[in-house]
Formats: structure tokens, C-alpha cells, sequence
């Protein structure tokens, strides 16, 4: 009886140790998974640029350690894919526990980011960050980590200035730049493990069709980018201004294809041909494959497609900004 | 005496029961493509557009090496031509050459889903950067 009870008292014994060991090591594994805070306290960019000319930014950063850690530093800017960042862009910084500029480079693609499950850097900021309200999908991050890893020392605040320089495409956009900050251990797995920031719709004044990816559009093509032997979906959205289809039961486009030769051919009949699909709200969309939908003979080519929308009378007409001016697409590819 | 013989009948037996069984790995079947195949799910660039464009017509017929494309729609080729595997056991990707232009190659998947063979083609009929992924399945 006294030897049961003895076992019984061990057997106690050994759960309450058992417990209170799992509870240390949870707080050690806390302890360690607890790196780093970081912040994007300023950003610093102009307004406005020529197309083609460098954007310069400025960004101050503070990280603040918990624990000692080594990582490598992670800077990643939100950019219009036309400008292809990964190639065209340079990020250097400098910091108090370094000396001089360090050099970046861009995270190879399919690298998995920390904590991602699995994710690469890019998917995984757009999924945790966001978009920064671009209204277009032709946006892309890339992540760039720091050439050499750093050691730094646990309960320490760092002040960095990170210098990014991105040579621009020649397009005229308007686009709501993103930037994030964090480091190769944490990586994104909490708010305060990284930091990010979006800005205020920026302008790159270039030519051709204006790609306004900060405000609403009437009408829009998708892809941005193609050829007339892609498959193109128009729509329109009568919910961002009044126009004289807004109670339209019905609404149909009516385009005009640009030849290579300069001919330009109509498609401008209220038929199924044209007629377009509801998606509610005003919204209306259209998928065309341009060489059927204009008849092309082999050796005709589109440069480009002139439209508008109309109602079932094709009466009421409406183009670019609610005007009769056409809306202008140019087939062309990156 | 009875017992020893019983046993010694049953050794005999179990012995001459065993023999050697010869052993034929089971070959890859070449994959069959020869037939009518339409289309039953198209993305372009990740976005479904199966059932906002009217695929439902286009046919494309295999027959041993070559092939036939009827009501085309935008595809990896526009013209009837010749097709290859790249390994008829164990195909990566698909080569169709059109009579009058280059061979265009796809990669190539051969799942079979709900147990009919499908084939997926990935290509860019426009701008490289659109890509195009095709799911074909027999035609009845």
C-alpha cells in the first residue's frame, strides 16, 4: 500500500516537472523566435519624375533587437512590373554597426521567405503587405536581401538609411509605391517584425496611354500588355462617374481595330458579337480574341484598338472619361 | 512409420511446388494522344476564362504525327501541321510544327481526372509574358 503510494507521489512528481519544463522551453523558443522590430520611420521620393530617368528614395529605418541574432537584411519595393525592378533596380544602405554602403541583391526566384510557409518573398509580401490600393494587377514586389550577414547584439535600437535607385520604363503611370523592410530569420511572421510603408499616388510623365493604376477606371483592358492574337477582357465600370448608360439594360461595345496599314476596321453593332456580360453593380465585361473578332487575314496586324460602349440602340455612346473621345489601347508586349 | 511418411510426402511436395517465377516489369504504355480533344478549362495568366470565352467549338485531331485544328481560338499554333513527343514513354513536352512556320513546343502534364486522360499545354500565343494553360480532354 505504502510502496503505491510512493509511485503515485513519483508519478506527480514527474507531470508537474514535465510541466513546468515544457513552460521554460516554450519561453526560451519565445525568447529566441523574438528577434527583431523594425520600422519605416520616413520615406523620402519625389512626387514626380520623367519617364526613363532614375527614382531616387530614401528610406530611415529602425530596428530594434530583443535577442543577439544574425540575418541578412530584407528590403522589398512595390513596383509596376513594366519597369522590371529586379534587373533595373540598385539598394544600398548604410547603419550604425556598419561602415560605408552595403550592397543589395535581388532574392532569386522560388528562394522561400522565413516563416512563409513555403511562399517565395515576392508572393509572400503581396499576400501579407498588400498592393497599397493599386487599382491595376500589373504590379510586382521584389525583395532584395543584404550581400553579407550581420550580427547583432540583443536589447539594441539600429538606425538605417536604405538608398534605393530605380532606372524607370519610358511608360506614363501613375502608381501607389510600396516599400517593406524586415530580416532573413523573422521574416514576416508578425506586424512588428517588419515594417512597411505605402505612398501617395507617384507620377512618371511619359508617353503613350496613361496607366493610371491610383484611380478607378471607366474602362479597362486586361492583360495591359498584349498582342491582337491574345485573348483581351474589356471592361467597363459605370459606377466611377455618371454616364448615359447608367440605366442601361444592356450594354454593348463598339471598337475599332488599328492595322499595320493603317486601315482602321469597325465593329459597331448591337449584336451577341458584342454584347457584353454583366458582372453587377454597372459593371460590364467583354472577352474578345481580336484577330476573329476583326476577320484578320494572316498578314494583317493590329497596333492598336479604338472603343466605346453602347446601349442596346447604340444611341448613347460612351468613350474616354465619359466623353464621345474614344478610349485608345496600343498592342504591344513588355 | 505412418506420420514420417505423410511429412516426407509433404516435404516433396512443397518442393516441387516451388519454382522460380520469372518476373516481367510492366512496360510504360506510350502515351496515346490519336483522336478528337477539346478544350474543358483555359486560364490565361492564372484567370479562368473557360466559361468567358466560347472555347466549346475548337477541336484539335492527333492522328500518328500529325495533327488538324478546327474553329481555331488562340492556340500554340494556328495551322495544322506535325506533332512530336519529346519521349513517347515519359513525355515533358510536346512539339507541334506547323506546314508554313517554326515548331512551337509546350510543356507538358498527362494527368487522368476522374478517370479520363487529360492533357495540359502551357504556351503564349500573344506577348511572351501572357501565358496561356490549355486543359484538353477527348471528344466524344
Amino acid at each position: 500500500m505504502e510502496s503505491k503510494n510512493i509511485k503515485q507521489g513519483r508519478g506527480r512528481m514527474f507531470r508537474r516537472i514535465a510541466g513546468v519544463a515544457w513552460k521554460v522551453a516554450g519561453a526560451l523558443l519565445l525568447l529566441v523566435i523574438a528577434g527583431c522590430s523594425m520600422t519605416i520611420d520616413s520615406v523620402t521620393q519625389p512626387s514626380a519624375i520623367n519617364a526613363g530617368d532614375v527614382l531616387p528614395v530614401t528610406l530611415n529605418v529602425t530596428i530594434t533587437t530583443n535577442t543577439a541574432q544574425t540575418q541578412n537584411f530584407m528590403v522589398a519595393v512595390l513596383v509596376p512590373k513594366v519597369w522590371k525592378a529586379a534587373q533595373n533596380a540598385t539598394i544600398t544602405f548604410t547603419s550604425d554597426i556598419t561602415s560605408g554602403d552595403q550592397g543589395m541583391t535581388v532574392i532569386p526566384a522560388g528562394t522561400a521567405a522565413p516563416n512563409g510557409g513555403g511562399l517565395d518573398w515576392p508572393t509572400y509580401l503581396a499576400g501579407k503587405i498588400g498592393n497599397g490600393g493599386n487599382l491595376l494587377p500589373d504590379y510586382e514586389w521584389v525583395a532584395f536581401y543584404s550581400n553579407t550577414s550581420y550580427s547583432v547584439a540583443g536589447n539594441a535600437t539600429i538606425h538605417a538609411t536604405v538608398s534605393i535607385k530605380i532606372k524607370t520604363s519610358p511608360d506614363n503611370l501613375l502608381f501607389k509605391l510600396g516599400y517593406c523592410v524586415a530580416n532573413s530569420v523573422d521574416g514576416l511572421s508578425s506586424s512588428d517584425r517588419y515594417g512597411s510603408k505605402f505612398t501617395n499616388c507617384f507620377q512618371s510623365i511619359g508617353t503613350g496611354d496613361l496607366i493610371d493604376f491610383c484611380n478607378p477606371q471607366l474602362a479597362n483592358i486586361d492583360p495591359r500588355t498584349s498582342l491582337d492574337n491574345d485573348i483581351i477582357s474589356l471592361t467597363f465600370d459605370g459606377g466611377v462617374q455618371s454616364t448615359p448608360l447608367d440605366n442601361a439594360s444592356q450594354v454593348y461595345l463598339c471598337i475599332s481595330g488599328i492595322t499595320d496599314g493603317g486601315d482602321s476596321l469597325s465593329v459597331c453593332t448591337q449584336t451577341d458579337q458584342t454584347k457584353m456580360t454583366a458582372l453587377g453593380l454597372n459593371k460590364w465585361s467583354k472577352d474578345i480574341w481580336p484577330r476573329k473578332l476583326f476577320s484578320l487575314t494572316d498578314n494583317q496586324h493590329l497596333t492598336g484598338l479604338r472603343y466605346w460602349f453602347t446601349d442596346a440602340s447604340g444611341g448613347n455612346k460612351v468613350g474616354y472619361a465619359g466623353t464621345q473621345d474614344p478610349f485608345i489601347y496600343t498592342f504591344k508586349c513588355q | 512409420m505412418n506420420k514420417l511418411l505423410i511429412i516426407l510426402t509433404i516435404c516433396a511436395a512443397g518442393l516441387f511446388a516451388c519454382k522460380p517465377e520469372h518476373l516481367i516489369l510492366p512496360g510504360e504504355p506510350v502515351k496515346q494522344l490519336s483522336g478528337n480533344w477539346q478544350i474543358i478549362k483555359a486560364t490565361r495568366n492564372g484567370t479562368d476564362l473557360t466559361a468567358r470565352f466560347d472555347f466549346s467549338h475548337f477541336r484539335i485531331h492527333f492522328a500518328d504525327s500529325s495533327y488538324t485544328i478546327d474553329s481555331l481560338v488562340p492556340f500554340i499554333v494556328s495551322k495544322n501541321g506535325k506533332w512530336a513527343f519529346d519521349n513517347p514513354a515519359y513525355p515533358f513536352s510536346i512539339s507541334f510544327q506547323p506546314a508554313d512556320s517554326t515548331a512551337k513546343r509546350s510543356p507538358l502534364l498527362y494527368p487522368v481526372t476522374n478517370g479520363q486522360r487529360n492533357v495540359i499545354i502551357t504556351f503564349s500565343p500573344g506577348c511572351s509574358q501572357n501565358t496561356y494553360q490549355y486543359t484538353l480532354q477527348k471528344a466524344n
